[in-house]
């Protein structure tokens, strides 16, 4: 034809990576990148509603716990473990819940094209980390500049800790991810379990306030990793007190359950999510 | 040879749940009746093979698990027995644009569809201005995608699905699509796949281009290859499977059944010695162009003193739909014979043909004077196909006009647009 159509009437095609690995890693970070994206754009504040969110529960609960039910009183320190316990949390809860529609609201490329599943997971819960880190970045620099953190030879532990919470959201990810394809009851399930999880980890109230009610109530909390990630947490960044102990301290060598637990969690839903992938593109 | 793709004595079966059972109040209360599903068999023992450097068609109505074999191919779903493997990289475009969302730009799309290829950022990066240029969208870079026309995406989403360099190229019905002159692009990229000795895999209901780009097509029909060889001969197969469909389907009329074939009957008075559609220049064709011209050519043995008779055609869709037809006595054409044993030649030419892209089946008849004595009868006599090129949709050339005039002087609106056909 023309020479004007043969000058732009070929596309030589690439040759892909050899490496399988970095192809996924790729896409997982293109995947996540455009979900982070697309959560903030066309809002005019964009990212800064995923600090302004969980400083907003900050203010209440401490205005209700703290102040109002004097919650916290006994350890002037409170208010810096309730921040470090929300922004935790938060990322929790928000993980999970988007992790939830992970592969049930991507049935179009999994119909349409072939990748390993779990990067569609990989991805989901990589977007909220990144959330979850510049926030995480942002209270603890805040919090050391104003000197309310106690770095001392336990915060070594700290990262071991971010990391635990990381495997039980990857473990829970893959479960409910998969789970939801097939049973949509699940979100709704899922909403009610977090509530329990809310308040049966202390997230907003120190935790030993429940051992003053109840030994084996608190026992029963502490074996929940969630509650031990967040107590360790916050006694690993803050000034210990009274009502500010690791959680071995609280229930002993019952600590390594929520930590055996996490990994189980991560385990099982690996399992069940592999177990389920070849029925996905059927079931969507 | 090698084969890229092996496949299998390949089983697909899909359970189809009469009843919603996804939650938990249905479990619960319908417990007892959880085994309430229909099975549907996609595939049944379906295997082949296919050599490096072949071109493969596969074809076949609806339903006949075409779309089912390609997704096994490309791994989306899981046989349930038998294997389908390829050996090396393959490409699947089951869909152009998958991965791409409305929300974000141009750029930001071909980094994310190149990512579920396989191609990484710093590759795309190298290649993305030639990438725009072939798609002819190099002002549109950082347009969100939402804003752009359907053809624009098209020619986005094609332009991506070919960056990927791959062993086999599995294509679904991607050709119909975009406009005259991007679609002659693609044409190009595949013919120059073809020259580079490719392997390609592409499914499609256009006979036309299997016809035109394939080694070998196969035929599937009910989950099971009907007919496996050279395109030509697959495709007239295809042609008369559809055909023997729409007699079946008319074999209720009581005065067909009484007669022996249902595909040529009569009393062989007049008899149909041959049938071809002619070209605009008068070569025998069987694929056409809309506002093309074709010549229905019918050579009559005549065997009997018949006097006048009346000679009919009719077209119809390749699924049996009637489209038109017409004969010599409603046109008011004479048509007649007194010798034995002589021929007669009687042509149709339609100068502008207003059927747009699909096959087409073509039927014949001539009778007597009064309409009650068939002499012959055949259908389907003839098919011919029609490519999609202009872009119109449905079946039929409108041979409309646009107008649109403004009027800019028209009190208390501003510009009124009119539009009239």
């Amino acid at each position: 034809m023309t020479s004007v159509a043969q000058g732009s009437g070929t596309l030589e095609a690439i040759q892909r990576p050899r490496s399988v690995f970095q192809r996924n890693l790729n896409l997982v970070r293109e995947l996540s990148i455009t979900q982070f994206k697309l959560k903030y754009t066309g809002s005019a504040l964009g990212y800064v509603w995923s600090l302004v969110k969980p400083l907003m529960l900050f203010g209440i609960m401490y205005l209700v716990f703290s102040v109002l039910l004097k919650a916290g009183v006994g350890d002037k320190n409170f208010p810096v473990q309730l921040l470090i316990a929300i922004v935790a949390w938060t990322f929790f809860t928000e993980a999970t819940a988007t992790a939830m529609n992970a592969v049930a609201g991507n049935g179009d490329l999994i119909r349409k094209a072939y990748f390993p599943r779990w990067i569609l997971v990989v991805a989901s819960t990589t977007s909220a980390l990144l959330t979850f880190a510049i926030n995480t970045i942002l209270v603890l620099v805040v919090t050391y500049a104003l000197g309310d953190l106690d770095i001392t030879l336990r915060s070594l532990l700290v990262p071991l800790y971010y990391l635990e919470l990381i495997v039980l959201v990857l473990g829970l990810s893959m479960l409910l991810s998969s789970l939801f394809v097939f049973f949509r009851d699940l979100g709704h399930i899922w909403e009610i379990v977090s509530l329990v999880l809310f308040y049966g980890s202390a997230v907003v109230f120190p935790y030993a306030i429940i051992r003053t009610h109840s030994i084996r109530l608190a026992e029963l909390a502490g074996l929940n990793p969630v509650a031990q990630i967040i107590q360790d947490l916050r006694y690993s960044l803050v000034v210990s007190s009274q009502l500010n102990q690791s959680m071995a301290t609280y229930i002993g060598a019952l600590v390594v359950i929520p930590i055996i637990l996490s990994v189980a969690v991560f385990v099982v839903g690996f399992l069940v999510f592999n177990k389920l992938t070849p029925k996905f593109a059927e079931s969507l | 040879m090698s084969s890229v793709v092996e496949v299998s004595h390949l089983r697909k079966r899909f359970r189809l749940p009469l009843d919603k059972s996804t939650t938990l109040k249905y479990r619960v209360t319908h417990w007892r009746s959880s085994s309430r599903y229909r099975d549907l068999i996609a595939l049944r023992d379906v295997s082949f093979d296919i050599p490096a450097g072949q071109f493969l068609g596969i074809a076949g109505p609806n339903g006949c698990g075409k779309s089912t074999l390609l997704k096994i191919l490309c791994r989306i779903y899981e046989a349930d027995s038998g294997y389908a493997r390829v050996n090396g990289e393959f490409s699947a475009f089951l869909e152009l644009g998958v991965g791409f969302n409305p929300e974000l730009t141009a750029r930001e799309n071909i980094f994310l569809g190149g990512a579920v290829l396989g191609l990484t950022r710093a590759q795309l990066r190298d290649k993305i201005d030639e990438v725009f240029a072939f798609a002819e969208l190099e002002d549109f870079a950082e347009q969100k995608l939402k804003n752009f026309s359907s053809g624009m995406q098209v020619r986005l989403a094609f332009s991506v699905a070919i960056l990927a360099q791959t062993d086999l190229l599995v294509m679904d019905e991607v050709l119909a699509v975009g406009d005259a002159s991007f679609q002659e692009k693609c044409f190009d990229t595949f013919s120059r796949y073809k020259r580079e000795g490719k392997t390609i895999v592409l499914v499609s209901h256009d006979l036309g281009s299997l016809e035109e780009y394939c080694d070998r097509v196969l035929l599937l029909n009910h989950g099971e290859i009907i007919a496996d060889g050279p395109a030509a001969e697959v495709t007239a197969a295809y042609h008369r499977m559809v055909a023997e469909h729409a007699v079946a389907a008319e074999r209720d009329l009581p005065a067909r059944l009484e007669r022996g074939d249902p595909a040529q009957w009569g009393s062989r008075a007049v008899e149909f010695a041959s049938v071809s559609l002619l070209d605009g220049n008068g070569q025998s064709s069987r694929r056409f162009e809309t506002g093309g011209s074709m010549t229905l050519d019918m050579q009559l043995l005549v065997h009997r003193d018949v006097g006048d008779f009346v000679c009919g055609m009719a077209i119809r869709r390749a699924d049996g739909l009637l489209l038109a037809g017409t004969n010599t006595f409603l046109d008011h054409v004479t048509v007649s014979s007194h010798s034995p044993g002589g021929m007669v030649t009687v042509r149709y030419t339609i100068d502008s043909l207003p059927l747009l892209a699909g096959g087409y089946l073509v039927q014949v008849s001539v009778h007597d004077a009064s309409g009650l004595e068939i002499y012959d009868h055949a259908d389907p006599a003839a098919s011919f196909h029609i490519n999609n090129m202009g872009g119109h949709v449905g079946m039929l050339e409108m041979q409309g006009r646009w107008q649109v005039g403004q009027h800019d002087d028209v009190p208390s609106s501003g510009a009124v647009r009119q539009t009239a056909g």
